[in-house]
Protein backbone atom coordinates (compact mmCIF):
# COMPACT_ATOMS: atom_id res chain seq x y z
CA UNK A 1 0.00 0.00 0.00
CA UNK A 2 1.21 3.51 -0.83
CA UNK A 3 2.23 5.84 1.94
CA UNK A 4 -0.09 8.79 2.47
CA UNK A 5 1.05 12.03 4.04
CA UNK A 6 -1.36 14.90 4.69
CA UNK A 7 0.02 18.35 5.43
CA UNK A 8 -2.79 20.36 7.02
CA UNK A 9 -3.69 23.48 8.97
CA UNK A 10 -5.93 23.22 12.02
CA UNK A 11 -8.06 26.14 10.72
CA UNK A 12 -8.64 24.72 7.23
CA UNK A 13 -11.97 22.92 6.56
CA UNK A 14 -10.74 21.14 3.41
CA UNK A 15 -7.85 19.74 5.46
CA UNK A 16 -10.41 18.30 7.89
CA UNK A 17 -12.33 16.80 4.96
CA UNK A 18 -9.14 15.18 3.67
CA UNK A 19 -8.49 13.71 7.13
CA UNK A 20 -12.04 12.37 7.24
CA UNK A 21 -11.68 10.89 3.75
CA UNK A 22 -8.81 8.64 4.86
CA UNK A 23 -10.32 7.87 8.28
CA UNK A 24 -13.74 6.77 6.97
CA UNK A 25 -12.09 4.47 4.43
CA UNK A 26 -9.61 3.06 6.95
CA UNK A 27 -6.70 4.16 4.79
CA UNK A 28 -3.59 4.50 6.95
CA UNK A 29 -2.14 8.01 6.70
CA UNK A 30 0.24 10.30 8.48
CA UNK A 31 -0.73 13.86 9.07
CA UNK A 32 0.55 17.02 10.59
CA UNK A 33 -1.22 20.27 11.49
CA UNK A 34 1.62 22.51 10.42
CA UNK A 35 0.33 25.62 12.21
CA UNK A 36 0.44 23.80 15.56
CA UNK A 37 4.12 22.82 15.29
CA UNK A 38 6.85 24.56 17.26
CA UNK A 39 8.34 27.50 15.28
CA UNK A 40 11.52 25.78 14.08
CA UNK A 41 9.73 22.58 13.08
CA UNK A 42 6.95 24.64 11.49
CA UNK A 43 9.34 26.57 9.25
CA UNK A 44 11.13 23.37 8.18
CA UNK A 45 7.82 21.71 7.33
CA UNK A 46 6.48 24.75 5.45
CA UNK A 47 9.72 24.84 3.41
CA UNK A 48 9.21 21.19 2.55
CA UNK A 49 5.56 21.79 1.57
CA UNK A 50 6.63 24.71 -0.58
CA UNK A 51 9.29 22.61 -2.30
CA UNK A 52 6.89 19.81 -3.19
CA UNK A 53 3.79 21.89 -3.97
CA UNK A 54 5.13 25.30 -4.96
CA UNK A 55 2.75 26.94 -2.48
CA UNK A 56 2.36 27.84 1.16
CA UNK A 57 -1.29 26.83 1.15
CA UNK A 58 -3.05 23.70 2.39
CA UNK A 59 -3.99 20.86 2.28
CA UNK A 60 -1.11 19.19 0.49
CA UNK A 61 -1.47 15.44 0.16
CA UNK A 62 1.35 13.15 -0.90
CA UNK A 63 0.31 9.68 -2.04
CA UNK A 64 3.32 7.62 -3.09
CA UNK A 65 5.02 9.94 -5.59
CA UNK A 66 1.92 12.00 -6.35
CA UNK A 67 1.49 15.44 -4.83
CA UNK A 68 -2.05 16.80 -4.64
CA UNK A 69 -2.52 20.45 -3.76
CA UNK A 70 -5.97 21.13 -2.32
CA UNK A 71 -8.70 18.62 -1.50
CA UNK A 72 -9.59 16.77 -4.70
CA UNK A 73 -11.33 13.45 -4.03
CA UNK A 74 -11.06 12.28 -7.60
CA UNK A 75 -7.31 12.83 -7.72
CA UNK A 76 -6.88 11.20 -4.31
CA UNK A 77 -8.79 8.11 -5.46
CA UNK A 78 -6.77 7.95 -8.69
CA UNK A 79 -3.48 8.33 -6.85
CA UNK A 80 -4.44 5.53 -4.44
CA UNK A 81 -5.31 3.23 -7.37
CA UNK A 82 -2.26 3.90 -9.56
CA UNK B 1 -11.44 64.34 -4.73
CA UNK B 2 -8.90 63.06 -2.20
CA UNK B 3 -8.67 59.28 -1.95
CA UNK B 4 -9.03 57.48 1.34
CA UNK B 5 -7.16 54.34 2.41
CA UNK B 6 -8.96 51.16 3.38
CA UNK B 7 -7.17 49.79 6.47
CA UNK B 8 -8.17 46.24 5.51
CA UNK B 9 -7.10 45.84 1.87
CA UNK B 10 -4.72 48.84 1.86
CA UNK B 11 -6.27 50.16 -1.35
CA UNK B 12 -7.11 53.89 -1.59
CA UNK B 13 -10.51 54.70 -3.05
CA UNK B 14 -12.55 57.79 -3.79
CA UNK B 15 -15.25 58.38 -1.24
CA UNK B 16 -18.04 60.16 -3.05
CA UNK B 17 -20.41 60.34 -0.08
CA UNK B 18 -20.53 63.28 2.27
CA UNK B 19 -17.95 62.91 5.06
CA UNK B 20 -19.29 62.82 8.62
CA UNK B 21 -17.61 61.80 11.86
CA UNK B 22 -18.39 58.18 12.76
CA UNK B 23 -20.17 57.45 9.48
CA UNK B 24 -20.14 53.80 8.36
CA UNK B 25 -18.54 53.29 4.98
CA UNK B 26 -18.08 50.13 2.89
CA UNK B 27 -14.80 49.66 1.02
CA UNK B 28 -15.71 49.16 -2.66
CA UNK B 29 -12.65 46.93 -3.16
CA UNK B 30 -12.79 44.38 -0.32
CA UNK B 31 -16.27 44.98 1.13
CA UNK B 32 -14.99 45.88 4.61
CA UNK B 33 -17.38 47.88 6.75
CA UNK B 34 -15.42 50.80 8.21
CA UNK B 35 -16.04 53.94 10.19
CA UNK B 36 -14.95 57.39 9.12
CA UNK B 37 -13.07 59.73 11.46
CA UNK B 38 -11.44 63.12 11.25
CA UNK B 39 -7.83 63.14 12.41
CA UNK B 40 -6.24 66.58 12.20
CA UNK B 41 -6.98 67.88 8.71
CA UNK B 42 -7.55 64.46 7.18
CA UNK B 43 -10.31 61.92 7.11
CA UNK B 44 -9.31 58.35 7.94
CA UNK B 45 -11.08 55.01 8.00
CA UNK B 46 -10.92 52.63 10.93
CA UNK B 47 -12.01 49.05 11.46
CA UNK B 48 -15.54 49.05 12.89
CA UNK B 49 -15.78 49.06 16.67
CA UNK B 50 -19.55 48.73 16.51
CA UNK B 51 -19.35 45.19 15.15
CA UNK B 52 -18.30 41.95 16.80
CA UNK B 53 -15.51 40.09 14.93
CA UNK B 54 -18.08 37.66 13.57
CA UNK B 55 -20.37 40.44 12.35
CA UNK B 56 -17.40 42.22 10.82
CA UNK B 57 -16.14 39.27 8.76
CA UNK B 58 -19.63 38.15 7.75
CA UNK B 59 -20.58 41.62 6.49
CA UNK B 60 -17.25 41.94 4.68
CA UNK B 61 -17.46 38.64 2.80
CA UNK B 62 -21.15 39.18 1.96
CA UNK B 63 -20.34 42.62 0.53
CA UNK B 64 -17.34 41.35 -1.42
CA UNK B 65 -19.32 38.44 -2.90
CA UNK B 66 -22.13 40.81 -3.88
CA UNK B 67 -19.74 43.30 -5.55
CA UNK B 68 -18.08 40.55 -7.60
CA UNK B 69 -21.12 38.36 -8.25
CA UNK B 70 -19.59 35.40 -6.39
CA UNK B 71 -21.55 32.92 -4.34
CA UNK B 72 -21.08 30.71 -1.30
CA UNK B 73 -21.77 27.04 -0.72
CA UNK B 74 -21.85 24.60 2.20
CA UNK B 75 -18.19 25.36 2.95
CA UNK B 76 -19.08 28.89 4.04
CA UNK B 77 -19.80 28.14 7.71
CA UNK B 78 -16.70 25.98 8.35
CA UNK B 79 -14.61 28.67 6.64
CA UNK B 80 -16.14 31.47 8.73
CA UNK B 81 -15.26 29.36 11.78
CA UNK B 82 -11.69 29.05 10.43
CA UNK B 83 -11.47 32.81 9.87
CA UNK B 84 -12.67 33.45 13.42
CA UNK B 85 -10.08 31.00 14.73
CA UNK B 86 -7.38 32.90 12.83
CA UNK B 87 -8.68 36.17 14.30
CA UNK B 88 -8.62 34.71 17.80
CA UNK B 89 -5.08 33.30 17.43
CA UNK B 90 -3.35 35.85 15.20
CA UNK B 91 -5.43 39.03 15.48
CA UNK B 92 -6.92 39.24 11.99
CA UNK B 93 -9.02 37.34 9.47
CA UNK B 94 -6.21 35.60 7.61
CA UNK B 95 -6.97 32.89 5.02
CA UNK B 96 -7.74 29.71 7.03
CA UNK B 97 -5.91 27.54 4.46
CA UNK B 98 -2.70 29.56 4.20
CA UNK B 99 0.18 29.43 6.64
CA UNK B 100 1.28 33.05 6.33
CA UNK B 101 -0.59 35.47 8.56
CA UNK B 102 0.36 38.55 6.56
CA UNK B 103 -1.64 41.57 5.28
CA UNK B 104 -2.07 40.20 1.73
CA UNK B 105 -3.74 37.10 3.21
CA UNK B 106 -6.45 39.03 5.03
CA UNK B 107 -9.81 37.85 3.68
CA UNK B 108 -10.68 38.60 0.90
CA UNK B 109 -7.00 38.00 0.16
CA UNK B 110 -4.94 39.74 -2.52
CA UNK B 111 -4.93 36.61 -4.69
CA UNK B 112 -8.74 36.57 -4.59
CA UNK B 113 -9.04 40.31 -5.19
CA UNK B 114 -6.66 39.89 -8.14
CA UNK B 115 -9.00 37.52 -9.95
CA UNK B 116 -8.20 33.94 -8.85
CA UNK B 117 -11.92 33.15 -8.65
CA UNK B 118 -12.38 34.06 -12.33
CA UNK B 119 -9.38 31.89 -13.22
CA UNK B 120 -9.95 28.87 -10.94
CA UNK B 121 -13.69 29.07 -10.31
CA UNK B 122 -13.11 29.55 -6.57
CA UNK B 123 -10.70 31.16 -4.15
CA UNK B 124 -8.01 28.89 -2.70
CA UNK B 125 -9.88 28.36 0.58
CA UNK B 126 -13.18 27.65 -1.22
CA UNK B 127 -15.12 30.52 0.34
CA UNK B 128 -15.90 32.50 -2.83
CA UNK B 129 -17.18 30.64 -5.90
CA UNK B 130 -17.80 31.91 -9.39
Amino acid sequence: MKTVMLYALSTCPFCKMAKKFFETRNIPFNHVDVDLLEPEEKEKTVQKVQEISGRRAFPVIVIGETVIVGYDELRIKEALKE
Amino acid sequence: MEKILCPVCQVAFTLKEEREEGKHVTCPVCGAVLSLHKEGDSWVLHRPLHLTPEEEIRQRIENFARFRGYHFNEMKEPLVAGLLKKYERYGDFYCPCKIDNIPENVCPCLETRSGSVEKDGRCHCGLFWK
